[in-house]
């Protein structure tokens, strides 16, 4: 039998199981939707899971997209497209793409401690022409931070970024929010006006965005954005790949769909019966346990529900959550359903518009 | 949050406050909230009052 070398790899950024804190960093899910308009006067959640905008104050507005064009080995980008121009920049404006962890997830990097390790970030991104914008990470449990500028060019180009181990400030081991990674893409003199702070620091607003370039200066701008991953240590690994299905259960923590009408108009969302003659109560278990007890999150309407029972069918506008657990809901509809106490049922999707969802996060 | 109403939501079953049903400005999204500390959602809503906004009361 032939004999096989095994050659060394080295040992540093190779050690077993997960190694990149990010989420969904490639990109694969978008289960709010693939395509969202007008982004830029409201924070919130609005295509690929897990990436959140921050905004205040700008006049700048963009089209979010989960986009096809990647790097060689992605199928993904967060694209983000310049709509409307802000070339006057107020001192307090600011837009950023973010991504929140759990100080139970951020254990690792030994923050606050003497073991403290180095973090590096590292992403591919992409542009209509060159553009400067900061990559940040900020300690929400001791107001800490630390950013560093990088470039984009018209080619996928992969950033890498080595931040210096923090003996200052632990992480608290809990379901909170104590690390977030932002990138911030426009920003006033409120937070560029100081001296770039590269290294953990006590925050000071003025310092976190400091020689940036602004997104919303043309809407010709784009910016393509893959690959993010966030490790312990001085050197960036390959980025990690993981099946749709793996990503999806951990987005799932934060985020799940329970019936969307745009895919299936007839979707079910569980079976209930009738508490008494005005109430229906339904309930479910998730498919992952979430953070914490989650929202409802609805698009209703009169009739984009329906509970089928006693050969008919009865329609409400939403839904009322009554328990929210980490594993499970319960939900009930009051007075817009009447019949008799005890018959059972199953609950359908009614209008192609309708959603239920639920959220927890961060 | 463009946060237009926010109303309690009494469980019938256990006549006690169980979640905020909370309407946005010019959109069909309802968002149902539980009474969680934990939840983003439920420490928004928290925020908003803070600003000198009023949850209503169950109908």
């Amino acid at each position: 039998m032939p004999l096989v070398k095994v050659q060394s790899r080295g040992t540093e950024n190779v050690g077993g199981g997960r190694r990149n804190i990010v989420i969904n960093g490639a990109m694969q899910v978008a289960q709010r939707g693939t395509s969202e308009t007008g982004v830029g006067g409201a924070d919130g959640f609005f295509t690929c899971d897990r990436w959140g905008v921050y905004q205040g104050g700008t006049d700048g507005r963009l089209t979010m997209t989960q986009d096809s064009s990647a790097p060689s080995g992605f199928a993904n980008s967060l694209k983000l497209d310049c709509t409307t121009a802000d070339t006057s920049i107020a001192s307090g404006e600011y837009f950023a793409i973010y991504q929140r962890f759990e100080g139970q997830d951020v254990q690792q990097i030994k923050k606050g401690t003497s073991d403290a390790e180095n973090i590096t970030v590292s992403f591919y991104v992409k542009g209509n022409a060159s553009a400067t914008y900061a990559v940040e990470l900020f300690d929400n449990d001791n107001t800490r931070q630390a950013s560093q500028l990088f470039n984009v060019t018209t080619d996928w180009t992969r950033v890498v970024k080595t931040f210096t181990a923090d003996t200052t400030g632990a992480f608290d081991d809990d379901n909170a929010q104590s690390l977030q990674l932002n990138f911030w893409i426009h920003a006033g003199s409120n937070l560029t006006s100081g001296t770039l702070n590269q290294t953990f620091a006590a925050n000071d607003n003025t310092n976190r965005a400091v020689g940036i370039s602004s997104f919303f200066d043309s809407t010709d701008r784009t910016f393509f954005i893959t690959g993010v991953q966030l490790e312990v240590g001085s050197q960036a690994s390959d980025f990690q790949f993981e099946s749709f299905g793996e990503t999806l259960s951990r987005c799932q923590r934060y985020y799940t769909v329970i019936a969307d009408g745009s895919e299936f108009v007839s979707s079910t969302f569980g079976m209930g019966a009738m508490y008494n003659s005005t109430n229906v109560y339904g309930s479910l278990k998730l498919p992952t346990a979430m953070r914490t007890g989650p929202t409802a999150d609805m698009t209703s309407g009169t009739g984009y529900f329906n509970f089928f029972r006693n050969g008919g069918a009865d329609a409400f506008d939403s839904v009322t959550l009554s328990v929210s657990q980490r594993e499970g809901i319960e939900f009930y509809n009051q007075s817009e359903i009447s019949g008799t106490a005890g018959h059972a049922g199953f609950f359908r999707i009614a209008h192609s518009n309708a959603k239920i969802a639920l959220t927890a996060e961060l | 949050m463009n946060i237009n109403t926010v109303k309690k939501n009494i469980n019938p079953i256990t006549n006690e406050l169980c979640s905020y049903q909370v309407t946005f400005v010019n959109s069909n999204r309802v968002l149902s909230v539980p009474i969680n500390t934990e939840n983003t959602d439920y420490q928004a809503i928290q925020e908003w009052v803070k600003e000198g906004n009023t949850i209503e009361e169950a109908d």
